[in-house]
């Protein structure tokens, strides 16, 4: 059961197309990645969802049905752009956006105060926001932004502007949230929080999806055939040119990275290594979502350009 | 409409209970009092506080020293004409060791018109030579009369001075008549064009103001993910209205007060102020002096004769109109620009509309019914200022009817292009844009 259905969405701004044709599915519960390069569509396609800009065509689905306005009391999002009312207090600012989301005055309240709790900020609740330092406003936020218990949250770039302590603290809320059943989409540039929770990933450029689906998988297809391996004492890994190329390394490890040769599968590979040298282990490799972004990235460029 | 209460209520909150409201609509009418009152007190004070200082009379004529009486100021006093002259006036100055403040010189030819001269060490005080002239030429006069030896021409004379007094009435439908005052009616138009010229600016400006200033904190994105962007603005642009009505009921409730109690002491008030008017000269003193009891109950009954109710309910209506028009506006400017300083480009034709209104409105006191007024109490983005210097020489019903319309269509049709401006406008960073974008905008 997919929560967003996005069908050919196509969005024109006057000299430019933000977005060409994007489709996704997020399923309901899923950790959804959102990637692309700055200015690819990611942030059109988000207002679009949250209903503050409209698709010039296409359709977007929120739990089976077309979404209509009244939908964004079941959406939370914290926007890259992001900011309160600098002089407002902490706990009328919190209630004052549930109850724009449709939160009645006295549940926003009580619910204020937990977050407020949870985030150790309740000697806080009746400061300006403007006496609260950069991190405890980001956490303030955080709490106007899932306070109405959406079943649907977007962030983009969430963890921007947190120190490492607060941005676990930040992840683990936001799987907290998940594991309640919220659904949840990350648009981000950050690689490794995708790999490290998102089940699965759209990838925009150039206004139009040029990868998507599970991360696991997506690795697993993008693999390069690259393994390393581990041998005893210092013993040096030969050379066999018809099986392997040893790449140079990179670190200071003991491991070796191989590069199979295109046809040699990793059993055969591994059963000469096991004959011929002291092994004592090995893994492969499959590259990073980091890799695998700038790849795809400079792909759709020079393709682009040998279309131009 | 439960997300546009929440806006409004929050715009509210946030402006009525900010320090700088406090004290502008606390402030304000007392600093209105103090401006006005300053000068009459300082004043008063001047003259409680000073002696009674001696003038000595060389009265070479023989026959008016007696004329200049005593004040509260001066203390006259003769000096025989035997011994004394102009030729050792110096004399007796300086025998006096300081205890005489001036010399006045009567010389003989008084009366066919040489001088009087008053001498002294320091700069002569404009109220002594007043008090001399005043006194010296009643006399002076009187005593020519006499010399004519005509029996009764002073009464023959004292009768056939006339002056016209110009009362205006005012007749009514029901057939009743009504004292009116132009005087009030002009003041108290343009105490309300003013009025409505400043706070459409001011108000205009803490809206173009307040957009910006979500714009740059960035929470704009927040809100429009829960509500519309027509609903934030509009919400800011009514909150903030209310926020004027506000301040113009508090006002209202001041002035009341002041003016009820100006209106129980308006007796010792008029005292103070007659004392005072010494030192505005003569002329303002015989104005002071033609200030009886007659009069001050005529500009008491003009005062009321006014039909505040139907004039409030007109001004608040136009002050609506016309800040919703130019504040939608406003708003519009705000979207469009990242910094308030940026927003100058924008907001300067407005400006230049408003100033061009309030010369309109100034320029129509003169004929408040000819047609340059009607005209501009006509066009919507002059008609709040305009329509507000007319509105106490009563203006026909159909007229503010037709303007008032004029007015509110008008301004939805601003609000409107407003909004177009705004959706698009608050979600733009960096870029600056022209008059061009805006258009562009608008059309969508």
């Amino acid at each position: 059961m997919n929560y967003i259905e996005i069908k050919d969405v196509v969005k024109r701004y006057s000299g430019h197309t933000a977005l060409n044709g994007v489709s996704m599915s997020v399923p309901k519960g899923c950790i959804y990645g959102l990637l692309g390069p700055n200015g690819a569509g990611k942030t059109s396609l988000i207002r679009i969802i949250n209903r503050i800009t409209h698709q010039d065509s296409g359709e977007v689905l929120l739990d089976g049905r077309p979404i209509v306005d009244d939908d964004v009391t079941r959406i939370g999002y914290l926007p890259e752009e992001r900011g309160l009312y600098k002089k407002m207090k902490v706990l009328d600012q919190i209630v004052y956006l549930a109850r724009l989301k449709g939160m009645p005055r006295s549940i926003a309240y009580s619910e204020a105060m937990a977050w407020l709790e949870r985030f150790n900020l309740t000697e806080w609740a009746g400061k300006k926001l403007e006496t609260l330092s950069k991190g405890m406003q980001q956490k303030v936020q955080f709490i106007a932004t899932v306070i109405h218990r959406p079943q649907l949250l977007i962030f983009d770039e969430p963890f921007s502007g947190f120190d490492p302590v607060n941005a676990e603290q930040l992840k683990q809320e936001i799987l907290r949230l998940n594991k309640e059943g919220a659904t949840i989409l990350f648009s981000t540039h950050n690689m490794e929080s995708v790999e490290a929770v998102c089940e699965q990933i759209s990838l925009i450029n150039h206004s139009q999806v040029v990868l998507q689906g599970n991360v696991n998988e997506i690795r697993r297809s993008h693999k390069k055939n690259i393994i390393a391996v581990a041998l005893e004492g210092d013993a040096k890994l030969p050379e066999r040119p018809e099986l392997y190329s040893i790449l140079p390394a990179q670190d200071s490890t003991q491991e070796t990275m191989v590069k199979l040769q295109q046809g040699v599968n990793v059993r055969e590979a591994i059963a000469w290594l096991n004959d011929n040298c002291p092994l004592t282990g090995f893994h492969e490799i499959l590259p990073s979502m980091h890799e695998i972004f700038i790849d795809t990235v400079n792909n759709t460029k020079t393709s682009q350009n040998e279309e131009a | 409409m439960k997300k546009l209460k929440l806006i409004i209520a929050r715009e509210y909150k946030a402006m009525v209970m900010s320090k700088s409201f406090i004290l502008t609509t606390m402030l304000m009418p007392l600093l209105i009092v103090v401006c006005g009152g300053v000068p009459a007190l300082i004043g008063y004070l001047n003259d409680a506080g000073s002696d009674v200082e001696k003038v000595a009379i060389i009265d070479e004529s023989g026959r008016y020293g007696a004329a200049v009486t005593d004040t509260e100021l001066y203390q006259f006093v003769a000096l025989k004409g035997d011994t004394a002259s102009a030729t050792n006036a110096r004399e007796f100055y300086d025998k006096s060791s300081g205890d005489l403040a001036a010399v006045v010189v009567i010389p003989a030819a008084v009366d066919q018109g040489a001088p009087v001269t008053v001498y002294s060490e320091s700069t002569v005080n404009i109220s002594l030579k007043d008090h001399i002239n005043r006194e010296l030429s009643d006399t002076i006069t009187r005593a020519k009369l006499a010399s004519y030896g005509i029996e009764g021409l002073q009464e023959m004379i004292d009768n056939s001075t006339v002056d016209v007094d110009v009362k205006s009435v005012k007749w009514s439908n029901d057939g009743s008549e009504n004292e009116s005052s132009t005087e009030i009616a002009m003041v108290l138009g343009m105490v309300l064009s003013l009025f409505t010229y400043m706070f459409v600016l001011m108000y205009g400006a803490m809206i173009m103001n307040g957009v910006v200033e979500e714009k740059t904190n960035r929470i704009v994105e927040v809100i429009v993910s829960s509500c519309k962007p027509f609903q934030l603005m509009m919400g800011k642009i009514l909150g903030i209205g209310l926020v004027g009505l506000t301040q113009i009921a508090v006002w209202t409730v001041l002035v009341s007060i002041v003016m009820g109690v100006c209106g129980s002491i308006a007796g010792v008030g008029f005292g103070i102020m007659g004392d005072n008017s010494v030192m505005l000269g003569g002329a303002a003193q015989q104005a002071a002096a033609s200030v009886d009891e007659d009069t001050m109950a005529s500009i008491m009954r003009s005062l009321f004769s006014v039909n505040y109710a139907a004039i409030l309910s007109c001004f608040v209506l136009y002050f609506l109109g016309g800040y919703l028009l130019y504040a939608s506006l406003f708003a519009a400017c705000g979207s469009a620009v990242d910094q308030a300083s940026d927003a100058g480009q924008f907001t300067s034709p407005l400006m230049f509309i408003m100033i061009i209104a309030l010369y309109a409105g100034m320029a129509c006191i003169d004929n408040p019914s000819g047609p340059m007024a009607t005209a501009c109490s006509m066009i919507p983005f002059t008609s709040p200022v305009v329509m507000m210097i007319r509105l106490p020489y009563d203006v026909p019903f159909w007229q503010i009817l037709v303007s008032l319309l004029l007015l509110y269509a008008t301004a939805a049709g601003t609000v409107w292009v407003a909004s177009r401006i705004y959706r698009t406008g608050i979600l733009l960073y960096g870029k600056k844009h022209g008059f061009k974008d805006l258009f562009k905008w608008v059309k969508g």
